[in-house]
């Protein structure tokens, strides 16, 4: 019998394991889950939860409800890997052997480099906590100045920061508070996506909501004493609600391992999605280095090839299945709008459509649905 | 000037990454480079041309020189703060 390990059950370390169960025998196979907590997320929600007070139970799920039979969960941290004698260690103090080894750690959320979160005026919806203080500090604002920036890049989702733009002018004008608020768009590059022809779209939306948009703004630091968010080019701008996109690097155990690039993330193969220099070790989603969106579609996409890999291996075969890059993405606009973006390798988007109301209706209504009994279980 | 003319401190190659990428991994070098230092960046992106002396204006550094080589452009950029 072969072991595959998979580090990490966010949505990619559940969806490859749920896909090489579906496709290989218990008998011949043991997949083993690492992943420290119980429940597993749909983050695309935290865009919205920021503005609402829904229960956790509406975007959180048990992961023994999604995993397949044949994948054992082992509800522990990864704490070292060692590629020369194979083995995981945990924090419960379980060392496991393996045979094939999948990185699937996501990103690691770097709050402490910025050192200006607080409850108070800055903030991110990029974790569970984190949004849950900035819906009370959104609830609590009583007009100002909203500036929205990322810290750097990459950062999962890129579009996200952007869509919380549209999603707070929607926000404030219900409360009627949109005449007494200025919203900021920060953004590293001259345009306010890097596609020309989608950032021409998103600039005209954002005139015609009165959202500034600041090009050119590469965060360097948060001065807290006066308010105010300053960027690499020399340019400083004042705040009364920051949400400010959190450092986004690889995770320590990686770092340790020699597994990462400079930044954590793990140089992958970007076609057969094995670890650079490892031949029994593969990386899928935000831990890696791979030159496309950090992003659950990315993932989606992604998971196949790793799965169709593996079992190749496992069966003796050479892992040919390949990965071109192909991801989708989503630009919600406002609650009812949105616009559809193709990428692949070989090309930027190519497509999208711009307020598309059933795109909305299946992302918002029915992709959740869809995403926890179909997607995250390796059936799609 | 020729290439040999510049001892480059850093050199980014980013051949083959669609936009943001070579502006991006640019901005990065500037963060690790010492004030003085000259950096290159090869990029295929054609929206680079546009992009980078727009940012570099921006910052306050110096585009030294453009090189147009087969397929890609060579970028050379001091750090001037």
């Amino acid at each position: 019998m072969q072991r595959v390990v998979i580090v990490g059950g966010g949505f990619s370390g559940i969806n490859v394991a749920n896909k090489i169960a579906m496709k290989t025998k218990r008998k011949d196979v043991s997949i083993i889950l690492i992943e420290p907590r119980e429940d597993t997320v749909y983050e695309p929600f935290y865009l919205y939860w920021s503005f609402r007070k829904d229960p956790l139970k509406k975007f959180h799920a048990p992961i023994r409800k999604v995993l397949k039979k044949g994948v054992q969960h082992i509800p522990a941290t990864a704490t070292k890997i060692d590629t020369k004698i194979k083995s995981v260690e945990l924090s419960n103090g379980e060392t496991i052997l393996y045979d094939y080894l999948v990185i699937a750690t996501g990103a690691r959320m770097a709050e402490e480099k910025v050192g200006a979160y607080d409850k108070d005026n800055v903030h991110h919806f990029y974790l569970t906590q984190a949004t849950a203080e900035l819906q009370e500090a959104l609830r609590n604002f009583n007009g100002g100045t909203v500036v929205i920036s990322p810290s750097t890049v990459p950062y999962k989702c890129p579009p996200a920061p952007m869509e919380f733009a549209f999603m707070v002018d929607r926000y404030l004008r219900k409360r009627k508070i949109r005449d007494k608020s200025t919203i900021k768009f920060l953004y590293p590059l001259l345009r306010p996506y890097p596609e020309p022809r989608v950032a021409e779209k998103i600039q005209k939306l954002y005139d015609k909501r009165g959202i500034e948009f600041v090009e050119f703004f590469n965060f360097e630091n948060v001065d807290k004493e006066n308010n105010k968010i300053i960027s690499l080019e020399g340019d400083e701008i004042e705040y009364d609600l920051l949400v400010l996109i959190p450092p986004h690097e690889g995770h320590k155990v990686i770092i340790e391992a020699g597994l990462g690039d400079r930044e954590g993330f793990v140089p992958t193969d970007r076609f057969t999605l094995k670890v650079k220099d490892h031949d029994n070790i593969y990386a899928i989603g935000d831990c890696t280095n791979l030159p496309v969106s950090k992003s659950g579609a990315v993932s989606h996409f992604s998971a196949p090839t790793v799965a169709k890999n593996l079992i190749l291996e496992m069966d003796g075969k050479e892992p040919t299945e390949r990965y071109n890059g192909f991801t989708i993405c989503f630009v919600v606009t406002s609650p009812r709008r949105s616009l559809l973006l193709f990428f692949s390798y070989a090309y930027p988007p190519k497509k999208f459509g711009l307020h598309n109301l059933f795109i909305y209706g299946l992302v918002k209504k029915a992709f959740k649905i869809v995403y926890f009994k179909a997607i995250l279980k390796g059936y799609l | 000037m020729f290439m040999s003319d510049y001892n480059i401190a850093i050199e980014v190659d980013a051949r083959g990454s669609f936009c943001p990428g070579p502006m991006m991994e640019l901005i990065k070098a500037i963060r690790q480079a010492e004030v003085g230092e000259f950096l290159s960046l090869l990029s295929s992106e054609p929206g680079t041309r546009n992009d980078v002396p727009a940012w570099i204006t921006k910052a306050k550094h110096d585009l030294v020189e453009v090189i147009y080589e087969d397929g890609y452009d060579r970028y050379i950029v001091k750090k001037l703060h």
